[in-house]
């Protein structure tokens, strides 16, 4: 009995371990890479979405990020963070010109850096399920040393 | 304090790309940032060189293959058009 609470508790806190690093990992790009240890993956990570993002807003401005008149691209756009919301709730008011190629190339630019955050949200879940950051982080070690 | 708003204003306003065929060398960037996120999630240890060497092979295998895909698509618009 006592054996299958121990059980019940450890996969009760792996799973709040898991949902903690998936939100870090949404929440700002790479995080979760970095709870899990796997500092280097997440500042390459980060670095690489974040470029990517912001050259989007750059070349397109912020009106590209729009979740009135593009609720599509918006979905794609806010799997980068949450606070791409609150970029979506001041542009809502259309006060940012957004046109032609400009508009194209921003708009791929935010939803792929988006998309990509969505892939290293997945990854840092599947590695912290399986234990791997600890383990590749040893292997490192070991290799380096 | 006037050099951060210059930073956020040239967030507010798109830049100047034409619709010329050379606005598609904004695909590379793209193409780049892609190879460099699948590897990081992808590779089971990361060690700097070996990480960098297979981004750019994958960088150049994607690259190459919208290239020759350039080339056919534009060879049989000449093709019908001609």
């Amino acid at each position: 009995m006592a054996e299958t609470n121990t059980n019940n508790r450890l996969s009760l806190d792996k799973g709040l371990w898991l949902i903690i690093v998936g939100l870090a990992a949404w929440m700002i790009p790479g995080a979760g890479h970095f709870l899990i240890r796997e500092r280097k993956r997440g500042i390459i990570l980060f670095s690489v979405t974040t470029a990517l993002f912001v050259t989007g807003l750059f070349v397109g401005s912020m009106g590209v990020v729009d979740w009135v008149t593009g609720r599509i691209w918006f979905y794609a756009q806010i799997l980068y963070s949450p606070a791409v919301g609150l970029i979506g709730n001041i542009t809502k008011h259309g006060g940012y010109p957004v046109y032609g190629r400009p508009c194209d190339v921003g708009q791929i630019y935010t939803c792929i850096a988006g998309m990509l955050n969505l892939l290293c949200i997945l990854s840092a879940v599947y590695m912290a399920y399986c234990g791997r950051g600890e383990m590749i982080g040893h292997e490192e070690e070991q290799d380096n040393g | 304090m006037a050099d951060y708003g210059l930073v956020l204003a040239a967030f507010t306003a798109p830049i100047e790309i034409g619709t010329t065929p050379s606005s598609m060398l904004w695909m590379f960037p793209l193409l780049a940032a892609i190879a460099l996120v699948y590897k990081a999630t992808k590779m089971r240890v990361l060690f700097t060189k070996k990480y960098l060497l297979e981004s750019l092979l994958l960088f150049l295998s994607v690259s190459g293959f919208l290239i020759m895909a350039i080339i056919v698509l534009n060879l049989l618009s000449w093709l019908v058009t001609s």
